[in-house]
């Protein structure tokens, strides 16, 4: 069974033996904790029992978390980790012993110490931050200034005489000027400065005459500057400020510096982080759990195979804990866990990708394996590119040690470049036309028609697979009217229709579809209501031909690509074959064949993925396959940054 | 007019619209991308991926363009005396793709940029955005299809 079977767990133990019963529970990484209070059978209980809550040191190890978190964040702001592009894909950890593992974690004392180390450094950058936009800031003000030979603490408003230094509108001076001559001759006015916009103007007059002054500049928004605090002229404390930014760059560089110095324990932090936060879950757990007095009781799922492991696991190493099993009550939404055996298992990816299966349903992961396999290879259709494919993916298994996802998706890769080689071989395509070896069954390119037919026969049979196990689950369900109903009289249809077409089959072929036809009138509006609306509801549903019709045409596309494949290697050959010749022809001849070939394998592969797995998703599954299950995620050990490895396999 | 220029002036049309449909497609995935990545760097592989989705529209142009090229005898041979009426064969041959291509793939980069915001928050699905994006390019593959199954179909 592809599907795992689920079920459910109580624990029972000592309140004593509560750390260990988890500790173990978290290494097997078997069981899916749930919440007991909100299980089916929490309303017997409740009277009995009392929900727990986390101890302190959960929330010990929670600080310590965001503590290392904020440290790391903050090391990777300022000297970041790069992940390399196939890195962004897989996800990078890094790989220590479990002897440098334990080391680090006997180490985790440090991380308050580091912790306050990097806030001061933020701190510190944060306020260099600060003074340097105000010093700039300063700067920008007083940049128009700088030719003025006044002092900036003169400028201000005396018993006498006011000195001030004046913003205007550049189309405004002469206005402002012609007035002021004209009106308060005793005034001065000289220009200092000016860009796109303004003008800058140092203004003096006497006391008694500014009040008229202003009435002018208000006409024409006339703006003051002022630079309280200042001394000297504005060149010089432009020149001082430049200075304090320098004294800033050095300061900031001296911090990062001390940052740099923390690197090193960039993979402390690490290890601590991942430590911490299986602690923390650890502790966290406990919550879903209640108890009495003396007593707790833990509520999960486990895999049926499994729970004779956890049995013998918790009766060896504790003194009270007892696991209770039963199989799940048909209310409880159950998790589901996939497991195929052999190359199926590649395969789950596209399974995962569209939905998890529910409990109830077939895992259709087995059954789409051989049509997926199949359908890869035609498209990608050159045994060349399958070589190639194959070889980057056993190399990438290898090199990367992916688990879960990653690895099933290198693998299906893998057995597609087989495929690929197969349909090659089959079809004759060796990197195009590179190799000009015949083909083995017939060469596509030379007749399209033929192999179209065979990817619509093909697709064909894909289809009635599908329909098949719909049929399937129909009659298991204990409906097998349906299954005939909706699945058979189907089948003869459209077999009907198709022996139609064929001259020597045509005769069978109209009863048969005529056959399926009154079939499907008959019992498509079963669940109408009245004889004439069952009967119109039967004759439109034969309207669904359309369906069926659009889905066998669907797989042209594995014609389309490839043909695509093979032309666009052609394409690529024939552009190599043009510049050979001379010595740096042909190298460049090699360049173009290489960057070519590669570029159309990884555009193919993508495209024969993508389409083969489109095939599966709206042609196969939905003539049966709902999915919308929950998958199985047990508490167990999770590492976000580190994988402890054993010690021969470390870098 | 000779039939050799019709039947460029349709390679010209499969190699042109189909690649101006992809460039704007590409280019709208890319601007989504990009504000994405500013965000988080490390979703640069998953975007580059879905931007490109839409780009296969171009190849398919050139591909038909190509094996247009190759039966007049323009590329890997002697070119061929076309009739006029042969040479708007090759023309009209050309048509699905460079219609579909362009349209397609325009829409299916729309698809894609809206796929570049579910992996932004849930980049556990991008497989789903894929498969939305791939929909739409199916009727690319149907016109690639019809163009080159009538390529081949013409008698020179």
């Amino acid at each position: 069974m592809p599907i795992i079977e689920m079920k459910k767990v109580f624990l029972l133990g000592h309140r004593n033996e509560k750390e260990l019963v988890f500790d173990l529970l978290q290494k097997l990484g078997t069981m899916q904790i749930a919440d007991i209070k909100t299980g089916s059978t929490w309303d017997e209980f409740e009277a009995l029992l009392e929900p727990e809550h986390p101890t302190e040191s959960a929330s010990d190890f929670d600080n310590r978390l965001s503590m290392i978190r904020y440290c790391l964040d903050f090391l990777q702001r300022n000297f970041p980790m790069r992940k390399s592009f196939l890195q962004q894909f897989t996800g990078a950890k890094m790989e220590l012993t479990r002897a440098q593992y334990g080391a680090y974690i006997e180490d985790i004392g440090q991380v308050k110490e580091l912790y306050e180390s990097c806030r001061q450094i933020d701190d510190e950058l944060v306020q260099i931050r600060n003074e340097e936009t105000q010093y700039t800031n300063l700067i920008s003000e007083m940049a128009p200034w700088k030719n003025l030979e006044v002092p900036l603490e003169e400028t201000k408003d005396g018993p006498f005489a006011v000195m001030r230094l004046q913003i205007i509108a550049n189309d405004h001076l002469e206005y402002v000027k012609g007035k002021l001559e004209k009106e308060i001759p005793n005034a001065y006015l000289e220009v200092i400065s000016g860009d796109n916009e303004h003008l800058y103007f140092f203004f003096t007059c006497l006391a008694e005459d500014y009040q008229q002054v202003l009435e002018i500049f208000k006409e024409k928004a006339v703006t003051a500057a002022a630079f309280p605090g200042f001394t000297g002229t504005a060149k010089n404390n432009i020149d001082d400020l430049q200075k304090k930014l320098e004294n800033l760059e050095q300061k900031r560089a001296a911090a990062l510096n001390k940052l740099e110095d923390l690197l090193k324990y960039r993979l402390l932090l690490m290890a601590c982080y991942d430590y911490a936060d299986n602690e923390y879950r650890k502790l966290d757990a406990v919550s879903n759990l209640a108890r009495t007095d003396n007593s707790f009781l833990l509520e999960g799922w486990v895999p049926a195979p499994v729970v004779a492991d956890l049995e013998y696991t918790m009766a060896a190493k504790t003194g009270t804990a007892i696991v209770v099993s039963r199989d799940p009550l048909p209310r409880e939404e159950v998790p589901v866990l996939l497991h195929n055996k052999g190359p199926a298992d590649a395969y789950e990816v596209v399974t995962k990708l569209y939905s998890t299966p529910r409990k109830s349903e077939i895992d259709p992961t087995p059954y789409l394996a051989p049509f997926f396999f199949v359908f890869f290879g035609i498209c990608l259709s050159d045994a060349g590119y399958g070589l190639v494919l194959s070889l980057i993916a056993l190399f990438m298994l290898r090199k990367l040690k992916l688990g879960g996802m990653g690895k099933q998706l290198l693998q299906l890769l893998f057995y597609g470049g087989i495929s690929a080689i197969v349909f090659g071989v089959l079809l004759g395509s060796y990197f195009g036309d590179l190799l000009k070896l015949p083909a083995l069954w017939f060469n596509p390119l030379e007749d399209p028609m033929r192999m179209l037919f065979y990817c619509f026969a093909i697709g064909l049979v894909h289809i009635y697979f599908g329909m098949g196990m719909q049929a399937y689950r129909n009659i298991k369900a204990g409906h097998p009217f349906s299954a005939l109903f909706d699945q058979g009289f189907w089948f003869i249809f459209l077999n009907g229709l198709i022996m139609l077409l064929l001259p020597d089959f045509s005769g069978i072929g109209r009863y048969l579809a005529l056959g399926g036809a009154a079939g499907l009138i008959l019992t498509q509006g079963r669940s109408q209501q009245g004889v004439v609306k069952k009967f119109f509801s039967g004759l439109l549903s034969l309207y669904n031909i359309t369906g069926y019709l659009s889905d066998v045409l669907s797989y042209s596309r594995l014609l389309a690509l490839g043909l695509a494949t093979g032309v666009i290697a052609a394409a690529i050959n024939s552009m190599g074959g043009m510049i050979a010749g001379s010595t740096v022809g042909t190298v460049f001849m090699v360049l173009v064949l290489f960057g070519g070939h590669l570029f159309n394998i990884i555009i193919s592969t993508l495209g024969s993925y993508v389409h083969t797995s489109r095939l599966q998703y709206i042609e196969f599954f939905g003539k049966f396959f709902e999915g919308g299950g929950r998958s199985f995620q047990p508490f167990g050990i999770k590492n976000s940054y580190i994988d402890v490895v054993e010690a021969d396999e470390a870098l | 007019m000779d039939g050799i220029q019709i039947a460029l002036l349709g390679a010209a049309l499969a190699v042109g619209l189909a690649g101006i449909g992809s460039a704007i497609g590409v280019g709208i995935v890319g601007q989504s991308a990009a504000g994405l990545v500013t965000e988080d760097p490390d979703k640069f592989g998953q975007t580059l991926l879905l931007q490109a989705l839409p780009g296969t529209q171009g190849i398919y142009g050139l591909l038909t363009g190509f094996i247009i090229m190759q039966r007049v005898g323009i590329i890997g041979g002697e070119l061929l005396p076309l009739s006029v009426a042969n040479g708007y064969a090759f023309l009209m041959a050309s048509v699905p793709i460079a219609i579909v291509g362009l349209l397609s793939a325009v829409y299916q980069g729309r698809v894609s940029a809206a796929a570049v915001g579910l992996v932004a928050k849930r980049p556990e699905e991008l497989g789903k955005g894929i498969v939305y994006a791939v929909m739409v390019e199916t009727y690319a593959v149907l016109a690639l299809l019809a163009s080159i199954m009538l390529l081949f179909g013409i008698p020179v």
